[in-house]
């Protein structure tokens, strides 16, 4: 066996993997504050990116600009949808709300297609593109370096849930409502709160996932994959979030090397079957037990 | 800005072409013979939009041009189609609209998927010839095909077009290798079994078989097999854009100096606008001139001419649109044949029209006269980018298949 060859894929999938982990944690942040399953994640991700094309692309601005602009404009959607579309819905059965986003991405693909017409596009390249080589094994700079942005992105959210007034709130919110709102917290600002934090993780994995693989109006179907990593962690674990998501991306990729891409997606998911059998609220996830 | 977008985004398709897409915009010449109508699926939104609004247009622009002309021996010809999103089953529905509420005489399929799926009744109703988006391998097979055509050489030939041009490359005892990358997807996986056989009997040798899913996706791993495989030409297909720049990209920064191709759908020149310096050198198999080449011939100016005459500020027409062009072009050649033979408008008789076509002078679109052989017309040539110009420019001669 090449055991650099092994390790070169899965130094690739790891830093694959903690993309996926970011955008996770966008998924979970939302489901654990609002108990919505965000289906319009992918396309969050995909206006995003298309921002960061205009800003930096078509208005030509610098991308350290462009970058947190677009990060914000694409917070800026989330809190936009939650305030207006979400929100109605609050007390509706689950699969209303759920369906409400599926509409949203709808919505997203035919605004893109509006604005920045239906052809493939390539985001301006923003990232180094020396190679990069840990020991003997290479990869690849773009991958490398979105990397390095999205665990920083990373760090920074624990830090924020972990010791500040919004984060400790969020976390009242998700842990129970009705406490929370006893105490004082403005839930229904947390809930914008969650959309926004969520979005805003989307975002930036929207841009460095484009910025590696390319973009078009079909870019949010990466939401499927998330999907997965999202069932397999526990839709409401964050340290699911990110072990998961970093493990299907190293599966996927090894999985892709080893067996041919078309095995990627089956690989991922016959894992999931797996868990769903064995850990049917994923690997971390709260088991919640109803009494009647 | 709202209004600049909108134009920005449809001003390609055009007005005109909506116009003429509702069967409402009546030929300028008066004729007062029934007209022949020519349909189409077409994918004006979803996946394959990007294409689909060229291919719209070149229909529409070539339908024009042709009443312009006086028609196909006095009748007046009517183009309708409705947009499917690409998906199937609305092809499928459009088929049956349109076939049930008009005269069709010939049909323009969105995807190899309906074709497929609308063989069956295109046989029993022995009405239409069909052809389309798809240079799908299968649909020449004339046994279950009969009366759907490639407009150009199907994607196996197109690979053998690319091998030979490869093996034309080879030194005596030194053949160059290739991979092969592609696209998960049936359009992917077409020529892949016929196209190593194709390797194998030139005596070159593939070193590496890559597949991946279309669009965007990450292709670090897979880039690393091809460091190990150092092949001289990787030969892409069943991609539009991504990942070509990304194989592209990350072989050169590893030092390989492997040579980059691809299949017709991968060879517009989207490629240069959205890669920039990165897609120099890069080539493709083109059966048709390029709008901005240098070539020229009397149907090419009449397009050129056309197009500029429908939507001054487009500028370049993609391949899309020269091939929606092309298409109408063959329809018309066809219907013009059986009616001059004093023939019914049938599927049969029509394919048996197209079967008759040999050494046809297509007036500079194709470089050289065609003849059709099972059903398609096999023959390119390779096109390379020159970024500096902005464009593919020719790098082999034009290669008819036997």
């Amino acid at each position: 066996m090449d055991w650099l060859f092994f390790g070169e894929i899965s130094l690739a999938g790891l830093a694959m993997g903690g993309l996926y982990a970011l955008i996770a944690l966008g998924f979970v942040i939302i489901y654990k504050a609002t108990r919505v399953i965000n289906f319009a994640i992918g396309e969050i991700m995909m206006f995003a990116a298309y921002l960061f094309l205009a800003f930096a692309g078509g208005m030509e601005m610098s991308p350290w600009v462009a970058v947190p602009l677009a990060v914000l404009g694409g917070a800026l959607l989330g809190g936009v949808i939650e305030k207006t579309m979400i929100r109605p819905m609050l007390g509706e059965s689950p699969i209303s709300v759920v369906m409400v986003t599926i509409g949203i991405a709808s919505i997203l693909v035919g605004l893109v297609e509006l604005i920045w017409t239906a052809d493939p596009q390539l985001l301006p390249s923003f990232l180094p593109r020396t190679p990069v080589f840990i020991g003997e094994m290479y990869l690849a700079p773009k991958i490398a370096y979105g990397f390095l942005i999205g665990m920083a992105m990373l760090i920074l959210y624990l830090l924020y849930f972990r010791f500040s007034r919004g984060g400790v709130a969020l976390r009242a919110t998700a842990s129970d409502q009705a406490a929370a709102y006893s105490m004082g917290i403005n839930v229904r600002r947390v809930f914008n709160l969650a959309w926004v934090f969520g979005s805003l993780a989307a975002s930036l994995a929207g841009i460095l996932v484009a910025a590696t693989g390319g973009l078009s109006p079909q870019f949010g179907i990466i939401g499927l994959s998330v999907l997965v990593v999202v069932i397999v962690g526990g839709l409401d674990s964050i340290l699911g979030a990110l072990v998961a998501g970093v493990f299907i991306g190293w599966l996927e990729t090894v999985a892709g090397a080893y067996l041919g891409g078309e095995y990627r997606m089956p690989a991922t998911f016959a894992v999931l079957a797996v868990i769903l059998v064995f850990k049917p609220y994923g690997l971390f996830g709260t088991h919640e037990i109803e009494r009647v | 800005m709202f209004n600049q977008l909108m134009q920005k985004g449809r001003r390609l398709a055009g007005i005109g072409s909506v116009v003429a897409a509702l069967g409402l915009a009546a030929p300028v010449m008066a004729q007062d013979k029934d007209p022949i109508v020519f349909g189409g699926s077409i994918p004006l939104s979803g996946v394959f939009a990007f294409a689909g609004i060229h291919l719209h247009a070149g229909l529409t622009d070539y339908t024009n041009w042709l009443n312009d002309q006086g028609g196909i021996n006095g009748h007046p010809v009517e183009y309708i189609m409705e947009d499917t999103a690409y998906e199937v089953d609305r092809s499928v529905a459009a088929f049956k609209k349109i076939s049930g509420n008009e005269n069709l005489a010939t049909y323009y399929g969105d995807s190899t998927g309906f074709m497929k799926a609308i063989a069956s009744e295109v046989n029993e109703m022995n009405s239409v010839l069909m052809s389309g988006a798809s240079f799908a391998t299968a649909l020449t097979n004339n046994e279950t095909y009969p009366y759907q055509f490639i407009p150009g050489p199907n994607y196996t030939q197109m690979f053998g077009i690319i091998l030979e041009y490869i093996a034309s490359q080879g030194e005596d005892g030194d053949m160059p290798t290739v991979a092969f990358v592609y696209s998960d997807t049936e359009f992917g996986k077409d020529p892949i079994e016929n196209g190593k056989a194709r390797a194998a009997e030139l005596g070159i040798e593939v070193v590496e078989e890559i597949v991946t899913k279309p669009g965007s996706v990450d292709v670090s791993a897979e880039v690393l097999k091809m460091r190990r495989a150092r092949p001289d030409y990787v030969v892409f297909h069943g991609y539009i854009l991504s990942p070509i720049n990304e194989f592209m990209v990350q072989m050169r920064q590893m030092g390989l100096d492997t040579q980059f191709m691809g299949t017709f759908w991968s060879s517009d020149k989207l490629i240069i606008d959205k890669m920039g310096e990165d897609a120099d050198g890069y080539m493709g198999v083109m059966p048709y001139n390029y709008y901005d080449s240098e070539e020229s011939g009397p149907m090419l100016d009449a397009l050129r001419a056309q197009a500029e005459k429908s939507d001054p500020e487009a500028g370049y027409r993609p391949t899309g649109y020269m091939q929606g062009w092309f298409n109408a072009m063959v329809w018309t050649e066809v219907v013009k044949r059986t009616l001059d033979a004093g023939k019914e408008l049938t599927g049969e008789n029509m394919a048996e029209a197209l079967a008759s076509i040999e050494d046809w002078d297509t007036g500079g679109i194709i470089g050289i006269p065609v003849t059709v052989k099972d059903m398609s017309f096999p023959v390119g040539r390779i096109w390379r980018v020159n970024a500096s110009e902005g464009r593919y420019e020719p790098v082999s001669d034009w290669i008819h298949l036997d």
